[in-house]
């Protein structure tokens, strides 16, 4: 209603200015005013209806604001409202005007019709002029206590719209205690919710300047209240028990019967028909129950249902709030849904972002049993029309692929995709069997068959481009032309226009040229020449690297650019653990459903930040250590992240605005000017005349070692049997998750625990405490029965190592599984045996 | 809570404006918004809750009607989606649908409704009978009734007297010449049906629509043969849920006239009652489709109402479609409907053609997915049975009607 003050001064072209109509219905106005003949009032009508009209459409017809207030005498009810509308809309931008209606909406206060004293106590509340709250204080307070609800209802909401207007008139008039008194007494369920509403707002603002306000937003959470609001339920109106259980989830039962009591009042509110009361019930539910492990899985099992008839019965619109808060379940318990995947399996017409979240939710729920269904749907997906769902699914396969269930149909199915022959699907597709190779080298041979068969011409997103370039220089040597489309892509450099896919090609080049040397050269020399002159920062900054690297020994670039791999474990999770368990204190907040949405702030931002505790942390480092396979202790050595510096060029990119920037500067560096085509020619001239590297296999260990600084172990031989820990280590939870992921795994064992010890567990402080008498201190800890989850911190005495320990047990089958971490590879075995000693005597002291 | 709700036409144009608190929200809010649709390229790929540098924008969509909420404190937010449709809901019942026009034409209902279902940015009421007592519909016989008594008012001049009764959905002295109660069953069959012809997903969603025309407070039960076949179930407010914990006893003070008593979802249904199979072969730039629709498990009663759906891939640059039975049409957007009707007794009906092809593409290599439509009327196929209805405090016997019908809902064929 209300035109923003510029565009009455400036109307858009298409709509009528409207003045000379606006100074009709002025005179018109004004000869009815008067009037009492039979007929005026639909005369008025019709000319309200207009008025009305120019201000929906946003045209400034303020000026008639005296006509209309002069025409309002009229026992017609739409008359009435349509002028409280008009009103309402012009009060505050005209106050002196404003203070005409006052006298007519007073007397309609008082009028007999229960509904114009309730319309018109409203229109006076929403006029929203500071100046007349004097008039406002009694008609309120005859409104309060009038003897019509609807009129009450009326006037409990406009106690707040007082109060937002001038809080001093509206605690002066003592309206607070008048709304206590009407809430916890009033027969009508709407007046009371209301109340309830007017209240909390008015207190909780107040709150932090009265130490009254402050009590008695305390006494609304109190069990009186509280209980009084839950005998109540049934009577409410749906919205109105949106709030009370809103209300209710910030109350602390007293004990366990309490909560299993408000959960038994609330439980049939689940098969509420509106899905806002359906989600404030399941608030309540998952709130109570945090504390109590058992339950809260039963409560997951009882809110299954009416969560998945929410998504299937309802608009898009409140498809895709639920499934939001389902994806959040879902990451709290992923088991929950895994019988239900086929609810989230994808309709044709659904809108892309239910089916986006739908996606998220098959990749989230896939485990042992239902993956080979899942991939199969989604593979339906990739033969989709809808480009942005076949890309999508195309990814949702991978995750499911890279979380390790069945990748062997997995793998298969995607080297289909590539055969498909469609741009998006082939691109997608690439980018993804470059991650699983990372993954798992094992499928190597099958991957590089068919990747060798595309034609680098039918790719051309940069992304899938330079995934298929690193492939090329992977495994040049198992790719028999890899060489040549090197070459060719070489040959292309001018052309190629992300910086991302030459920072891959100049790698993928040097990585060839050092496995098969004779018929990369020339392409190395052309790739080295093209990337010195190339305008990018990190592109020419790079070919530099490489072209001393290589100028200065071939053996050391081979170590440095083509070090044995390791397969990544896990793939840094995008959105921290932290995260999803802040916001999933936020349940059935909007946070929830920005989560994915990427605008913004997170608007986690709203609530207060307390309640966190080490558990999250223990979470996170749970998720980094997840699936990290014990593996060949012998290269353990060498498992240095030599992913890190894939990780690097995935990253370049975001740095290439800064790049352009500091060009001039980075050219004049002293010895390196040579960004002038003479210079390049002369680095092309050295770089032919570089040795060929005479042995494509050097000793590599021994200097990697070296270069990451770790020391060789001088005397491992040495080490005495018996260790001796300091029992004043320590280290802040943040260096030993830097620790953890940094390092290889040293040892990997399986060992049992006294069952005694398990008993032990009940007390989740009792193991660290036992571990502390042996110098082995908890870092973090978390699970919950059978399975719990440890992390401990050791250092050998004089302080030369540290042992990192990662520790699972089983409290049902008295298994537990190690994995330890060391400075000193040697001497892991003896820590690991001083470890599993101090174990077997917990429970047993 | 809500601030502000806004009406926009499907070209962004503001076509109604409530403010809901002092807070004023701009109108500017409506452009920021329409633009992230012209960026989006459409209004359906806009996530429904977005948030605007200034405010947090809630988007509901129908026909073509945007209905924009905007709020700038944290709420639940299905509580302001399930709003927006609800106003929709009603808004659509109360103007028999739902465009441009009909809003233009009765803005001040629409005005007058927003004010009676929320004040202060707290939903009040949605419940159309009470609202329906407080503001009259612009329907024909109001219309002729004021011409007839002179009272040109839609608005009822007294309260419903509901708001203050026990059962807040009911007026408490009504009077029926007609004493009768009509329950429906009213079920559609969601499947979905993959390329090898094996059914992927089949439920049931079911209504229970109850059209009630009874004096006084009637207090009826509703009891089903085998309500155990509900995987959940979700009610009107009217159902006193202790009863049904008890004994799956629908138990209920009926609202006057139609409403829906209760919703229900019955899973892993076994069989559709029609089979749709499509086949493509490709060969050298042109392919070759047919269709076939035929009775898979015969329900007992006629299948009326089928039309299949589906939208040709962009690469098809002609189709030549003809059908043994029924009318086919192709729509400039590629949607081709094809029409069959009632199924006939003595054929199975068949659609065939060719497709070409965009030159330099052999074969086909993606496949429309086909929506199916229909209509059996007299079955409810998830097998639900009405046992007895009772009416507890008879003043005389009512005619008691009942009606079963399953549709097709989001039944879909891929190739």
């Amino acid at each position: 209603m209300a035109p923003p003050a510029q565009s009455h001064r400036s109307p858009s072209p298409s709509q009528p200015s409207g003045k000379g109509e606006v100074s009709d219905l002025k005179t018109q106005l004004r000869q009815l005013a008067g009037s009492r003949a039979p007929g005026t009032d639909d005369t008025k009508r019709d000319l309200f209806k207009k008025v009305i009209s120019y201000m929906t459409i946003g045209i400034d017809v303020s000026s008639v604001f005296s006509e209309m207030v002069m025409c309002s005498a009229t026992s017609d009810i739409v008359l009435k409202k349509m002028c409280y509308l008009y009103v309402g809309n012009y009060a505050k931008h005209n106050p002196d005007l404003a203070l005409l209606t006052i006298n007519f909406l007073q007397r309609d206060c008082k009028d007999e019709d229960p509904m114009i004293r309730g319309l018109a106590l409203r229109s006076l509340c929403s006029l929203g002029v500071a100046n007349l709250v004097e008039y406002l204080v009694g008609p309120l307070g005859n409104g309060l206590k009038d003897g019509n609800s609807y009129v009450r209802m009326v006037a409990a909401v406009g106690v707040l719209k007082l109060y937002h207007l001038s809080a001093s008139t509206c605690l002066d008039a003592d309206f607070p205690p008048l709304l206590k008194q009407l809430m916890l007494k009033d027969k009508d369920a709407q007046v009371v919710a209301n109340c309830l509403t007017s209240l909390q707002e008015i207190w909780s603002l107040e709150a932090s300047t009265s130490e009254e306000a402050a009590r008695e937003r305390e006494t609304l959470l109190s069990k009186p209240v509280v209980y009084y609001f839950l005998n109540r339920m049934k009577e409410f109106s749906e919205w109105a028990q949106c709030i009370v259980l809103e209300l209710v989830s910030k109350y602390v039962p007293m004990d366990t019967e309490e909560i299993f009591d408000i959960m038994n009042l609330l439980e049939d509110r689940l098969h509420h028909a509106n899905g806002a009361v359906v989600l404030a019930t399941i608030k309540v539910f998952l709130h109570m129950t945090l504390s109590m492990t058992d339950v809260h899985q039963q409560v997951y099992e009882r809110i299954k249902a009416p969560l998945l008839t929410l998504v299937s019965s309802g608009s898009p619109e409140q498809s895709y709030a639920v499934l939001s808060h389902l994806h959040l379940l879902v990451m709290r318990a992923p088991y929950i849904f895994s019988s239900d995947y086929k609810h989230f399996y994808c309709q044709y017409n659904e809108p892309f972002y239910v089916k986006k979240l739908k996606l998220e939710m098959l990749t989230a729920v896939a485990n042992e049993s239902n993956t080979y269904e899942i991939v199969t749907e989604l593979c339906e997906y990739v033969a989709n029309v809808d480009i942005p769902m076949a890309r999508e699914s195309i990814r949702a396969v991978g995750k499911i692929a890279l979380q390790q269930y069945d990748v062997n149909a997995i793998v298969d199915r995607l080297l289909q995709f590539l055969e498909m022959e469609k741009e998006h699907v082939t691109a997608e597709t690439l980018v993804l069997v470059k991650d699983l190779l990372r993954k798992y080298p094992q499928w190597s041979h099958d991957c590089i068959a068919v990747v060798g068969n595309i034609s680098s011409k039918n790719v051309q997103e940069p992304k899938a481009k330079a995934a298929l370039i690193w492939m090329l220089g992977e495994y040049a040597q198992d790719m028999q032309d890899s060489p040549y489309i090197l070459e060719g892509l070489v040959e292309n450099w001018d052309e190629e226009d992300s910086a991302e896919v030459r920072l891959h090609l100049l790698t993928a080049v040097v990585k060839c040229f050092l496995r098969r040397a004779p018929e990369t050269q020339k392409a190395l020399g052309d790739a080295l020449a093209a990337g010195v002159t190339d305008f990018h920062q990190d592109v020419h900054d790079r070919a530099f690297l490489y072209y001393r690297l290589l100028k200065y020994d071939v053996s050391v670039a081979e170590r440095i650019v083509n070090p044995p791999k390791q397969a990544v474990s896990v793939f840094a999770d995008t959105q921290s653990s932290e995260m999803k368990d802040r916001i999933f204190d936020e349940f059935n907040s909007l946070s929830v459903v920005y989560q994915k949405a990427q605008f913004l702030q997170p608007s986690y931002m709203f609530t207060d930040k307390e309640h966190r505790g080490p558990f999250a942390f223990s979470e996170e480092l749970g998720n980094l250590s997840i699936g990290t396979e014990p593996s060949d202790a012998a290269v353990a050595a060498q498992r240095v992240e030599a992913n890190d510096k894939d990780l690097l060029l995935g990253t370049s990119e975001k740095e290439e605005g800064h790049g352009y920037g500091s060009n001039g500067s980075a050219y004049s560096a002293p010895s390196y000017n040579a960004s002038t085509t003479a210079g390049a020619s002369q680095a092309h001239f050295d770089l032919v005349s570089i040795d060929q590297p005479s042995t494509v296999h050097p000793p590599v260990s021994f200097a990697i070692d070296d270069l990451l600084g770790l020391g060789m172990p001088s005397a491992p031989s040495s080490v005495p049997s018996t260790l001796q820990l300091n029992a004043k280590a320590s280290i802040d939870a943040n260096a030993f998750q830097q620790k953890w992921r940094q390092q290889p795994i040293s040892l990997s064992q399986e060992t049992s625990i006294d069952p005694r010890g398990v008993a032990g567990m009940m007390n989740p402080q009792a193991l660290p405490q036992h571990m502390q008498g042996h110098s082995i201190n908890c870092i973090a800890s978390g699970g919950q029965a059978p399975k719990f989850k440890f992390f401990f911190f050791a250092q050998k005495e004089d302080g030369s190592s540290a042992y990192l320990v990662e520790c699972i047990i089983n409290s049902s089958s008295c298994k537990v599984q190690l994995k330890i971490k060391a400075d000193e590879q040697a001497t892991s075995q003896a820590f690991s045996e001083l470890f599993q000693s101090a174990l077997s005597k917990f429970g047993s002291a | 809570m809500l601030q502000c709700i806004f009406l926009l036409s499907d070209s962004g144009e503001v076509l109604l404006e409530k403010q809901l608190t002092g807070h004023r929200v701009d109108r500017a809010i409506c452009d920021w918004f329409w633009n992230q649709i012209l960026t989006q390229g459409d209004s359906l790929k806009l996530v429904p809750v977005i948030s605007s540098p200034t405010h947090y924008l809630f988007q509901v969509v129908r026909e073509g009607i945007t209905f924009l909420a905007c709020s700038q404190v944290e709420m639940p937010p299905l509580m302001a989606i399930e709003f927006l449709c609800r106003v929709a809901d009603v808004l659509s019942n109360y103007l028999d649908g739902l465009n441009e026009d009909l809003i233009k034409d009765n803005f001040v209902i629409v005005y007058e409704l927003l004010d009676e279902m929320i004040d202060n940015g707290f939903p009040l009421t949605t419940e159309p009978n009470i609202l329906r007592e407080m503001i009259a519909p612009p329907n024909i016989v109001s219309k002729v009734l004021s011409v007839v008594t002179g009272n040109t008012s839609n608005v009822s001049n007294t309260l419903p007297g509901a708001t203050a009764s026990c059962v807040p959905w009911r007026k408490t002295d009504l009077k029926h010449a007609t004493n009768e109660v009509y329950v429906d069953l009213v079920e559609e069959m969601d499947a979905t049906i993959n390329r090898d012809g094996n059914l992927v997903k089949c439920e049931i969603y079911g209504e229970v629509q109850v059209n009630s025309n009874l004096s006084g407070l009637p207090d009826l039960t509703l009891s089903f043969a085998n309500p155990s076949i509900f995987n959940d179930v979700r009610f009107h407010p009217c159902v006193r849920l202790r009863p049904w914990e008890l004994n799956q006893i629908l138990s209920f003070v009926p609202p006057d006239g139609q409403f829906k008593l209760m919703s229900y979802r019955v899973k892993k249904l076994k069989s559709t009652p029609i089979y749709v199979k499509p086949q493509f072969t490709s060969d050298s730039g042109t392919c070759r489709i047919s269709v076939l629709v035929g009775i898979r498990n015969d329900p007992g009663k006629s299948i009326d109402n089928i039309t299949v759906e589906f939208r040709l891939p962009p690469c098809v640059t002609s189709s030549d479609l003809s059908p043994n039975y029924g009318a086919v049409n192709v729509l400039a957007d590629k949607t081709c409907s094809w029409t069959i009707g009632r199924m006939p007794k003595d054929k199975a009906p068949s659609m065939s053609g060719t497709l070409v092809l965009e030159t330099g593409m052999e074969r086909l290599h993606v496949f429309p997915t086909f929506q199916v439509a229909f209509r059996i009327m007299g079955v409810a196929l998830s097998g639900l049975k009405i046992d007895k209805l009772d009416l507890k405090n008879p003043l005389s016997r009512p005619h008691k009607g009942f009606r079963a019908l399953t549709r097709g809902g989001e039944f879909q064929v891929r190739s």
